[in-house]
């Protein structure tokens, strides 16, 4: 596809859309909208849930306003404390985690982030958990009111890292499906539900998540693992067991993506290990709609921009004007070479 | 932050072992050596590979103008492959990072508590600002620093070893303890570095005396800029991340 002259010239000025228009190049010279329901990204980089911060933290390293969308850490009815000291660990190609969904509460977000996004413009995508189907009822509904910030709501459905609404409690199908239904019924908002393999048969969970009305799905969420300190003969974290990310599980994620995107027309959030441009591609070639660097950003922090800045380069080498040419054109048949 | 953070990568100029235990790193640059205070530490990786994962955290030992030098010891995979690099390898580093230890403490005599590791960004206080000693611990006499990098010390350096090697025989802590005995607590402001262990010691002396002063936390990071929590600490504002809170805390704000 040739680019447009006036586009092309343009530069990297990067142009705010609010409507789709696909095929039409936007940010610089690529095209990289994204639609998901009715929510319009301007690329399709955003932040795993927990990784960037709850507020600025990124800030001197990232300016937001270039994401696709900003997905904020966990907020849970009520302030929590998380798991005891140590809670991570290093290990090989990746990191376990156990924080325990720290976080000040639903209150201080409506009080202290909500203002902070409010002057920012990107999409807000707000993760919640409960410990009960009504405490996800309450976290939805009473975000739903802030529809001028908030644009889409993540069901965490599979923290490996708190008992009460973590991933163990969510292996009982009744009970995933009772809260994805109790939160359609209270919002509108593009709702996504976070997933992980830890569940059950996760190919299947998806399936029926999309039959009763989930919006897209978010895969996936850490592997729970564990690191063992042999001279103390303890574990390496205080709570045992933790959360793996990193590139160590990304043939995991992407295998996830796949199959999905491959059995249902469902719009997809892939995560897991992505650490650079080709990471980010071989997702979006399986089909993801968007992606998001997570991990990444602890070792490098302006990890989104670079992967960012290294997709439109890909975009512009092999001449692809628009990201849905390149999205989902995964070839069963590998090309006789 | 109190200074504004640069994240580069950096030729090394020097990278040797010092005595039995310590290497000494040296850099140069302008962004990480600018507004650096003595407590504030850089975020710094090792190798670009993803492996080890993780940056490591160091301390600043020393900046002279836009000279960095950095004192590490081999504790394990990430820093014995740091101890690999040679002059002229280069390394990505993020910094300065992390909230400093005070510089003005009035009229009080400032006290340093140094253990093990935790004694270079000490040693860059106490060539900073004048002390009125600096008390460094370490397990026997291999492990001390050679003399010139103690030179310009503004103050007098006392020693313990635990085995008697070099200095009073015992922990740093009983040092402390008898320093103590000839100056009025109102007086002295102590700053600290070194083992979890040795700080809560040192905090039990300084609190039992109604002294007052500051510590810097060592616990486990990852990001190195407040954002994963891992490396919380608690305090009288709950948990916060060392990396960015601290490291360097005031005792009374430590629980």
């Amino acid at each position: 596809m040739k680019m447009n002259k006036n586009v092309r010239k343009q530069g990297k000025k990067q142009i705010k859309t609010n409507l789709m228009r696909c095929c039409r190049p936007d940010s610089g010279s690529v095209d990289l909208t994204t639609r998901i329901k009715d929510v319009v990204f301007r690329n399709p980089l955003t932040v795993a849930s927990g990784t960037f911060g709850t507020k600025d933290e990124y800030a001197p390293f990232v300016d937001i306003e270039r994401l696709g969308a900003v997905i904020t850490k966990t907020i849970t009815v009520k302030p929590r404390r998380g798991n005891p000291m140590p809670r991570i660990c290093e290990a090989a190609a990746g990191m376990l985690n156990a924080i325990g969904l720290q976080n000040k509460g639903l209150q201080d977000f409506i009080e202290d982030k909500i203002p902070y996004f409010e002057k920012k413009d990107v999409p807000l995508i707000v993760n919640i958990a409960g410990e009960s189907t009504d405490e996800f009822r309450m976290l939805v509904s009473t975000l739903t009111k802030y529809r001028h910030v908030v644009k889409a709501i993540e069901l965490n459905l599979s923290c490996p890292n708190v008992e009460k609404g973590g991933v163990s409690a969510m292996r009982k199908r009744d009970v995933i499906l009772d809260i994805v239904r109790t939160a359609r019924s209270e919002t509108d908002l593009l709702l996504i539900a976070k997933l992980s393999p830890e569940l059950g048969d996760l190919i299947e969970i998806a399936g029926e998540l999309v039959s009763i009305g989930i919006d897209a799905l978010s895969l996936i969420n850490t592997l729970k693992g564990m690191a063992v300190d042999v001279r103390k003969r303890c574990s390496k974290m205080a709570k045992i067991t933790g959360g793996l990310s990193g590139p160590a599980i990304k043939p995991v994620a992407l295998r996830y993506v796949y199959e999905v995107k491959k059995k249902y027309k469902i719009p997809v959030i892939a995560s897991g290990g992505i650490m650079t441009a080709i990471d980010a591609l071989e997702f979006l070639v399986v089909g993801a709609d968007l992606v998001a660097v997570g991990t990444a950003n602890f070792v490098q922090p302006t990890a989104t921009l670079d992967i960012l800045d290294g997709i439109k380069e890909f975009c512009v080498q092999n001449h692809i004007a628009c990201l849905d040419d390149l999205r989902g054109s995964f070839k069963e048949n590998r090309p006789a070479t | 932050m109190p200074s504004k953070v640069s994240d580069e990568v950096v030729t090394l100029i020097e990278n040797r072992k010092i005595n039995q235990k310590y290497f000494k790193l040296v850099f140069q640059s302008r962004g990480l050596s600018k507004n650096v205070k003595p407590g504030q530490f850089v975020q710094l990786q090792i190798q670009p590979a993803q492996d080890p994962f993780l940056r490591r955290p160091f301390s600043y030992f020393r900046v002279c103008s836009d000279r960095i030098e950095i004192l590490y010891e081999i504790l394990g995979r990430g820093t014995s492959l740091l101890a690999r690099k040679k002059k002229g390898d280069r390394v990505r580093v993020m910094g300065p990072l992390g909230r400093p230890f005070t510089e003005k403490v009035g009229q009080k005599k400032r006290i340093l508590v140094g253990g093990g590791i935790g004694v270079p960004p000490l040693m860059f206080l106490a060539e900073r600002c004048s002390v009125d000693c600096l008390l460094i611990g370490v397990k026997s006499k291999e492990e001390l620093l050679p003399k010139r990098e103690m030179a310009q010390v503004k103050g007098k350096v006392l020693f313990s070893t635990d085995d008697g090697s070099y200095g009073e025989k015992g922990y740093v802590t009983e040092l402390l303890k008898k320093v103590l005995k000839e100056e009025s607590s109102r007086l002295v402001y102590i700053q600290t570095c070194g083992p979890n262990v040795m700080m809560r010691e040192v905090m039990k002396i300084a609190k039992k005396k109604g002294i007052e002063g500051e510590a810097s936390m060592d616990e486990r990071m990852a990001c190195g800029i407040g954002a994963c929590l891992g490396c919380m600490v608690e305090t009288r504002d709950g948990l916060v991340p060392s990396c960015k809170e601290g490291p360097v805390f005031s005792f009374e704000n430590l629980v």
